[in-house]
């Protein structure tokens, strides 16, 4: 019997996956469908009794009525479109700048990845001495220029871009690490004949780098995207989602109404709703920056 | 090969399943959840209990914010790997009617608490006519005031006499001559800036109420009334209209900025008079300050420990409980060694008797043994305090960043009122 077991070849690669695919199963998707069926649940605590109700879709219904709610998803969109076009870009021109071949570009590659090695909530408490309004850096810096102190985390029109700033200043190095990596991977034989054929810096870059990287910008977009939906340390160490609710994402949002609310069903259904609009926004990046099924036959 | 290929693949799937599931540790100690605040004093004493009794004890200290979180999420799990929890005070009846927390009457019966406890700790620790949580200790706010930043401005100092106590529109006079932006001098901070604990105290004067209505289980009114309102404009006029305070600090920051000297008047508690008498400025102390219009009042009570409901030992937990805070020994190393104001009758006594608490800076306990015994307003009593707290907060916070009270107040009292239909 054991002979025939160890002939059916198709079994071994499953095997090797069984782990990973195990492990997505307990970590992702059990949470995610358990997240989901939490969120049909109301918890009341009327005459010091715990009841737990399946109220179906109540507490959607309660968000969908709630300014907050819908407070919360202006301040993620709003980050969501600023904050990924912004990074990508940074990165980009970054890894661009980087791929040149100069005496020190070892040094200068490693400076620009130090944000990597500090932690999100140090760089943010560290950011957050800096913007201090009365006594941080960068308004001592903005003063050389006679520029007046700014409010920055304090201010309800510039809280969300001072920590687009933080996020962007931890990120783009980063994500500039995989762009690096798709550039270096590109031949260089593309670069030679377009010298030849007279093609400008910009031409190469429109017609030969974009193409070629396509793939790794799209990796890094839907990835940089995914990331900026859960982005929330700022918000609890600096903001707490203020100054009044300028700072407030959704993930933060459903964080506070869970851990300081105690308010599961509403926290859940949030985090139900984000899942569905990370998931919405993914599939439209793969569907218009990936490749064509003619392209892929190339 | 194929056999091969088929061994390392049964190989990793039971290493990943082991390490996945992994084996639990049994084990008998109490575990102790506290605030990180408490692991040193406490430390000692637990090491007492634990020669005593031969019960052994784990002390796992959090930070404020993630004591509360941790103790939220062990008990939406009904987790039984917590023994005995950090309880702060206005918490008790949320904790209480969740089931979090177990009544300790059976762990007193043998004896009247009220002449352990002075009468206020009970109260807080209370719910429903049955004790949850005993009291650690109490608190108590007052006035500190650098004497030479209101010598400058010509302020005269603030009084220890009732009579002549401060009233927040002397404060604010004061803090306008102090104030000198190009120096970075404040003319005051609160201690816990933007917190209920502190800033109840506003609307309280003001006639305005703890923000709670009666019951417990609305804010209808309460969070809104004229009382609140004026506070509210006061507090954003301190940050914005005459810009005496900074903005966008917090607790453990204005402490510093007054320790430093920047600052002329500190709202605080009793346990910030270690860091200034450390600093060696020239300050004083004074009673807390009160609205003209209004009367005074401050913040007080302070944390609690309880029987966490799903423990397993619930016997030894009481016993811990019951050790750390009916010891007359323990509430008398809180007082002499971190400056903290006692809720045992015999510590209290040890306050108003011992001379040195009639000298300055050893007074600072004294004053704000007062200050709680006389104006003490404890805090709303609702079970939603969790929520109710924390809109509060930010909502003071938004005020002093420079919203408009009014449409705040609406709003926090709406989302409350919101979050309070699940106790209804």
């Amino acid at each position: 019997m054991s002979t025939i077991f160890f002939r059916r070849q198709w079994i071994v690669p499953y095997l090797f996956l069984a782990p990973a695919l195990l492990g997505t199963i307990v970590f992702k998707l059990y949470p995610i469908f358990l997240g989901f069926w939490e969120s049909l649940i109301y918890t009341s605590f009327g005459g010091g009794i715990e009841k737990r109700t399946f109220v179906w879709f109540e507490n959607y219904q309660y968000l969908f009525d709630d300014p907050l709610f819908w407070q919360s998803v202006k301040i993620t969109s709003i980050l969501t479109v600023i904050i990924n076009p912004l990074q990508i870009s940074i990165s980009l021109g970054l890894a661009l700048l980087l791929m040149r071949r100069t005496r020190y570009i070892r040094i200068i590659r490693s400076l620009y990845l130090l944000p990597i090695g500090i932690a999100l909530p140090i760089a943010t408490i560290i950011w957050g001495l800096m913007l201090d309004p009365y006594q941080g850096l960068i308004n001592g810096f903005l003063g050389i220029f006679s520029i007046p102190p700014q409010p920055f985390l304090v201010s309800e029109n510039q809280a969300l871009w001072s920590i687009m700033a933080i996020a962007t200043w931890k990120g783009v190095a980063f994500w500039m690490l995989f762009l690096l990596a798709g550039l270096e991977d590109i031949p260089t034989q593309f670069y030679e004949a377009a010298q030849i054929d007279g093609a400008n810096p910009f031409q190469k870059f429109r017609y030969i780098t974009l193409p070629l990287l396509r793939r790794t910008i799209l990796f890094v977009f839907v990835a940089d995207t995914a990331a900026n939906f859960v982005l929330m340390v700022p918000m609890i160490i600096l903001t707490k989602g203020g100054p009044m609710q300028s700072t407030n994402v959704l993930v933060f949002e459903a964080y506070r109404s869970g851990f300081y609310y105690q308010d599961w069903g509403r926290s859940l259904s949030i985090i139900t709703i984000l899942t569905v609009i990370t998931l919405i926004v993914i599939g439209l990046q793969l569907l218009f920056l990936g490749e064509s099924r003619s392209e892929r036959k190339i | 090969m194929i056999k091969r290929n088929l061994i390392i693949a049964l190989g990793f799937f039971v290493l990943f399943a082991t390490l996945s599931f992994g084996v639990r540790a049994d084990s008998h100690k109490i575990n102790l959840v506290v605030g990180e605040w408490a692991e040193g004093p406490l430390t000692p004493w637990v090491a007492e209990f634990t020669e005593a009794t031969g019960i052994e004890v784990d002390i796992q200290p959090f930070p404020f914010r993630e004591l509360l979180a941790t103790i939220e999420v062990r008990g939406n799990a009904k987790a039984d790997d917590i023994d005995v929890i950090f309880v702060d005070a206005p918490l008790v009846p949320s904790y209480a009617v969740r089931g979090m927390i177990s009544s300790m009457d059976p762990y007193f019966a043998d004896t009247d608490t009220s002449n352990i406890f002075a009468q206020a700790g009970i109260d807080a620790a209370s719910w429903d006519g049955a004790m949850y949580a005993p009291p650690l200790n109490n608190s108590g706010q007052l006035t500190y005031y650098n004497k030479d930043l209101l010598a400058k401005a010509g302020c005269a100092e603030p009084s220890l006499i009732e009579s002549e106590r401060i009233t927040w529109e002397e404060v604010v006079e004061c803090s306008k001559k102090i104030t000198d932006s190009a120096s970075g001098t404040w003319g005051m901070v609160f201690d816990q800036v933007n917190r209920y604990y502190q800033l109840q105290s506003l609307p309280e004067s003001m006639g305005g109420g703890s923000g709670v209505c009666d019951g417990g289980l609305s804010v209808k009114g309460c969070l809104t009334n004229e009382g609140w309102m004026k506070a509210g404009q006061w507090y954003h006029d301190v940050f914005n209209t005459w810009a005496i305070s900074p903005k966008g600090s917090s607790q453990g920051k204005t402490d510093q900025l007054f320790a430093s000297g920047k600052v002329g008047i500190f709202v605080g508690g009793s346990w910030n008079e270690g860091t200034f008498t450390g600093a060696e400025i020239n300050y004083g102390i004074a009673l807390h300050p009160y609205f003209a219009e209004g009367k005074p009042v401050t913040g007080c009570n302070s944390w609690h420990m309880g029987v966490w409901n799903y423990s397993k030992h619930q016997d030894d937990a009481a016993k811990l409980v019951r050790y750390l805070t009916a010891s007359p020994d323990v509430a008398l190393s809180y007082v002499n060694e971190h400056g903290q104001l006692p809720a045992h009758h015999s510590a209290i006594l040890y306050v108003a008797e011992h001379p040195k608490f009639n000298n300055f800076p050893k007074n600072v306990l004294k004053v704000a043994t007062y200050e709680s015994a006389n104006h003490c307003s404890t805090r709303g009593r609702t079970p939603a305090f969790l929520e109710f707290e924390e809109i509060v907060n930010t909502s003071f916070e938004d005020i002093a960043n420079g919203g408009d009270p009014a449409s705040i107040l609406q709003g926090a009292e709406s989302r409350i009122e919101s979050s309070m239909r699940r106790y209804q």
